[in-house]
């Protein structure tokens, strides 16, 4: 199995008529998996064998179809060829006397294998495909295994994912998910598990752990547990097409009907749950524009569908039921909470978990008041199950700063915030923490210097009150307030919030931010260095107030870093040692230079105008439009020479880069012109040959002409000259600006990451994300030459 | 990813035993729970034209109706291949025709 992982990784990787192959093979193997191994486990009776066969038949697939071209079907063709090599399994069991009984058991009908026709024996197959998906579902579901093995094997056989997918996606290594599915297989042999679909008691028992992991993916997506990214939602997509085509092959079972309803409907929210940095966003607070409408239709009818196929009301549908109820809201107001708190009061019947209870308690505060909520959740505080689960004491820090509780309600976010392992969520938790301080704070000492005698001078204070009365301030817009507190409550989190103020020094200070932003971009460091410089500067001015009350308006003020510096300058007057300390404590971090991040395209306007300009040089022209074209760096392109050019296939291939240029119409009209009868040599050329004594080496030198190869600075002189006027700036464009302005119009266009990343031989998506985030996901207005002939296809894997 | 693949007006009116197939096809899509959305649209339709704030709606005259896209598939497809080698099945089954398949993008894709 990992023979053909590694192939497809391999051939999708290497240059693009075999990527375009692999890619395809992918995508079709995808599709079929679920029926073709569900087939060959049907015809060999054994699940590690049937996959071993399938991924011969893959196998096949990428030694062939490169070669061949892809078949007319090439669904039908895996198909075909994997049953192949079962029977030709199966027939060599046979001759070693193996098997009889496998051969007996799935031949029984058929007189004599080798007498007829094979096609006849793959269609006697085919017509129970449907049943044969729904017990490997079965099986790969089996309670005997682990859950974790058993979400593995399911998504490796159902969903026909790689190895190497699944570890990405559950944020483990490769070698473990391969291990998993190993010993999953080892262990359905071992247990002699049947395949089969069960009947009786035991199926209600066995369909609900199918379901449970259809579900447990769809969570570990949804919710992912750990790192900073919120979603991964390719696995919520996977585990909705599991949950559909579960549900379309047991069309009788209310709660397969309900999971979807319930995964389609939470899907619908997926676009609204996060904010512009990743944070989450909780449920009333989302913008329910950003619902997508399709899916909540789409649940709402699963939804109707599970009560029409009847019985009691199990948990999924009454999940979906709640999950419908906010769903059918238009705003949060209008939110159903009394209905709310009823179906919980049921779903606890069927569900008695302490996490359900908790969210039954959240119900029962809408419906009827904090109150009631907090009387609920009180009660759980002592459940095992929970002492680690940071939502409790989340929401009983809500709960209680709804009843005015506010020191109690802040300690509960704190806790909860040291709870969670997802970054995002902590950091709002944390806010809440500090709103909680703050609003005590401002309503219990409004317009008194915090840091004054009463807590015995600047020394006594401690890091968190400090920070908390910094962003209390009146007059910060909500933006500033965001990116102080992400600084502060990190410095709280990692020095602690009770740490003495005067023992906040530039050293501990620095080791933060290195440790916390070190490895972060030159604008992201420099912000929480303005952060941290900001408060330097407030706190330095609340340490004067007794001695210099004029000292503390001017820091107030302070917003930014330019604020931060006219505080280090008064530094030296002052009188407070501690004060000095806060002046000084960036002083150990220095600015960070600010790589002009963005490279903003060049207007196609702009770009048409230096296209139609009748005065620039062939060389010029052709080198232009060619960088345009393929998106390639220039160095790459003055790299090129002549014999690397092939002009009948628009491309060439850039030497020691193992990357192949590729241009379209505009360039290959210019090209013969530029390299006339030229043979070998580089393809740009200087306009003189060079003068003695800066003899180029020999690779740089034409034969033909004696002129040498054009460098990147003339070329870039050149084009910055020629562009002056149409830069609004006034300095000209540069070449890496038109190289990447490609990009950015391919990106407006619906380009995807790793499309950019063939064409233009970007080494990760990193560096091209600005491109695709950037452009705005519009339809492209009438736009031709912008399209290439064909597009580069690129592997079905998510890039890194 | 969702993709939207639309048919202009084909050629050969539909038979019987390609309605059965494409029946079918549609039928195993949704259940595979690729299939969100599909129809078939009017020719024509009502057209609007919006020049310099002024919105007017014309019953016709429309381009020939070979070039008025008739139907459109909804899917989710987990890369661009998929959503290609779905078609390739549509198309298989409809014959002559022509149409497109463009990747459609949601709210999460939209800059906030």
């Amino acid at each position: 199995m990992s023979g053909a992982d590694a192939l497809i990784d391999r051939v999708t990787s290497r240059d693009a008529p075999l990527r375009d192959q692999g890619a395809l093979i992918d995508a079709v193997w995808k599709l079929e998996s679920a029926r073709i191994v569900a087939g060959l486990v049907r015809m060999v009776g054994d699940v590690g064998l049937a996959e071993e066969l399938a991924q011969e038949a893959v196998l096949a697939a990428l030694e062939q179809w490169p070669e061949s071209g892809a078949p007319d079907n090439p669904g039908a063709w895996l198909m075909a060829v994997a049953k192949r090599r079962a029977v030709d399994h199966l027939r060599g069991e046979n001759r070693h006397g193996r098997g009889q009984e496998r051969l007996a058991h799935d031949l029984a009908t058929r007189p004599d294998g080798d007498a007829r026709e094979m096609d006849d024996v793959l269609g006697a197959v085919d017509g129970e495909v449907g049943d044969d998906v729904l017990r490997l579902m079965f099986v790969s579901c089996h309670p005997v295994l682990p859950a974790e093995s058993r979400v593995a094997l399911t998504l490796r056989l159902v969903g026909g994912l790689r190895t190497d997918e699944i570890a990405r996606a559950f944020l483990v290594t490769e070698a473990a998910v391969a291990q998993r599915i190993v010993r999953a297989k080892r262990a359905l042999a071992d247990a002699g598990v049947p395949f089969e679909v069960p009947s009786g008691p035991d199926r209600t028992a066995r369909l609900a752990s199918v379901l449970e992991v259809v579900y447990l993916v769809f969570n570990e997506g949804y919710s992912a547990t750990a790192g900073d990214d919120l979603t991964r939602p390719s696995l919520c997509l996977e585990a909705l097409r599991l949950g559909r085509l579960l549900a379309g092959l047991v069309p009788g079972e209310a709660e397969a009907h309900g999971l979807v309803a319930l995964m389609e409907l939470q899907q619908s929210r997926s676009a609204a749950r996060t904010g512009p940095s990743g944070e989450p966003v909780v449920l009333h607070e989302q913008n329910r524009g950003r619902w997508d409408r399709l899916l909540i239709r789409r649940g709402f009818a699963a939804l109707l569908r599970a009560r029409q196929a009847g019985g009691p009301l199990g948990p999924y549908v009454l999940q979906a039921a709640i999950a419908a109820c906010h769903a059918g809201a238009a705003t949060p107001e209008e939110t159903d909470w009394p209905r709310i708190a009823a179906l919980y009061d049921a779903l606890v019947q069927v569900l008695p978990t302490p996490v359900v209870q908790l969210n039954r308690a959240v119900a029962l505060a809408m419906a009827h008041g904090p109150g009631a909520g907090l009387a609920l959740a009180d009660t759980l505080t002592g459940e095992p199950a929970l002492a680690r689960y940071h939502l409790l004491p989340a929401v009983r820090g809500d709960l209680l700063a709804r009843l005015g509780r506010r020191d109690e309600a802040r300690a509960e976010f704190e806790r909860a915030a040291s709870l969670t392992r997802n970054a995002p969520e902590r950091e709002v938790l944390l806010r809440r923490a500090a709103n909680c301080a703050g609003s005590a704070m401002l309503a219990g000492d409004s317009g008194a210097s915090v840091l004054d005698g009463s807590v015995g001078g600047v020394g006594g204070v401690v890091l968190g009150a400090a920070v908390r009365a910094f962003l209390a301030r009146p007059g910060l817009t909500a933006g500033t307030l965001r990116s102080y507190d992400q600084t502060l409550s990190r410095l709280c989190l990692r020095l602690g919030a009770d740490l003495p103020l005067a023992d906040v020094t530039p050293q501990r200070v620095a080791a933060v931010f290195t440790a916390e932003w070190g490895t972060a971009a030159g604008a992201t460091w420099n912000r929480h260095r303005a952060a941290l410089r900001s408060f330097a500067a407030w706190a330095a001015g609340q340490g004067r107030t007794s001695a210099d009350p004029a000292a503390g308006p001017a820091a107030d003020g302070a917003a930014d870093g330019a604020a931060g510096r006219a505080a280090d300058g008064t530094a030296g007057r002052a009188s407070d040692r501690a004060a000095d300390l806060a002046a000084d404590l960036a002083a150990a971090l220095d600015r960070r230079p600010e790589p002009r991040g963005r490279v903003r395209p060049i207007a196609r306007s702009h770009l048409e105008d230096l296209w139609a300009r009748p005065d620039v040089a062939p060389r010029e022209r052709a080198l232009w439009m060619l960088l345009y074209e393929s998106a390639t760096p220039a160095e790459w392109a003055l790299s090129l020479d002549v014999q690397d050019l092939d002009l009948p296939g628009m491309s060439a291939v850039v030497r020691g880069r193992r990357h192949r240029i590729r241009w379209e119409a505009g360039t290959a009209a210019l090209l013969p012109l530029l390299v006339r009868d030229r043979r070998r040599g580089p393809l740009f050329l200087t306009d003189r040959r060079p003068g003695p004594g800066r003899a180029p080496a020999a690779a740089d030198l034409c034969p033909h002409t004696g002129r040498s190869r054009l460098s990147y600075e003339r070329a870039e002189h050149l084009f910055k000259r020629a562009t002056g006027d149409l830069d609004p700036e006034g300095e000209g464009y540069t070449l890496h600006r038109l190289r990447h302005s490609r990009l950015a119009h391919l990106a407006e266009d619906g380009w995807t990451a790793p499309m950019l990343m063939s064409l233009s031989g970007h080494a990760g998506a990193r560096t091209l994300r600005e491109f695709v985030r950037a452009g705005q996901p519009a339809v492209a207005t009438a736009d031709p030459p912008c399209l290439p002939p064909e597009r580069p296809r690129v592997p079905a894997r998510p890039s890194a | 990813m969702r993709f939207l693949m639309t048919t202009k007006g084909t050629s050969p009116a539909p038979d019987e035993a390609m309605l059965a197939e494409m029946g079918a096809f549609i039928e195993e899509m949704t259940r595979s729970g690729v299939l969100l959305a599909t129809g078939g649209l009017e020719p024509g339709g009502v057209r609007m034209t919006s020049r310099g704030g002024e919105v007017t709606v014309t019953d016709g005259p429309f381009a020939e109706s070979k070039e008025a896209i008739v139907s459109f598939a909804l899917v989710e497809a987990r890369s661009r291949e998929e959503a290609i080698e779905l078609a390739r099945r549509f198309w298989k089954i409809v014959g002559d025709g022509e149409g497109a398949v463009q990747q459609v993008f949601g709210p999460e894709d939209a800059p906030r």
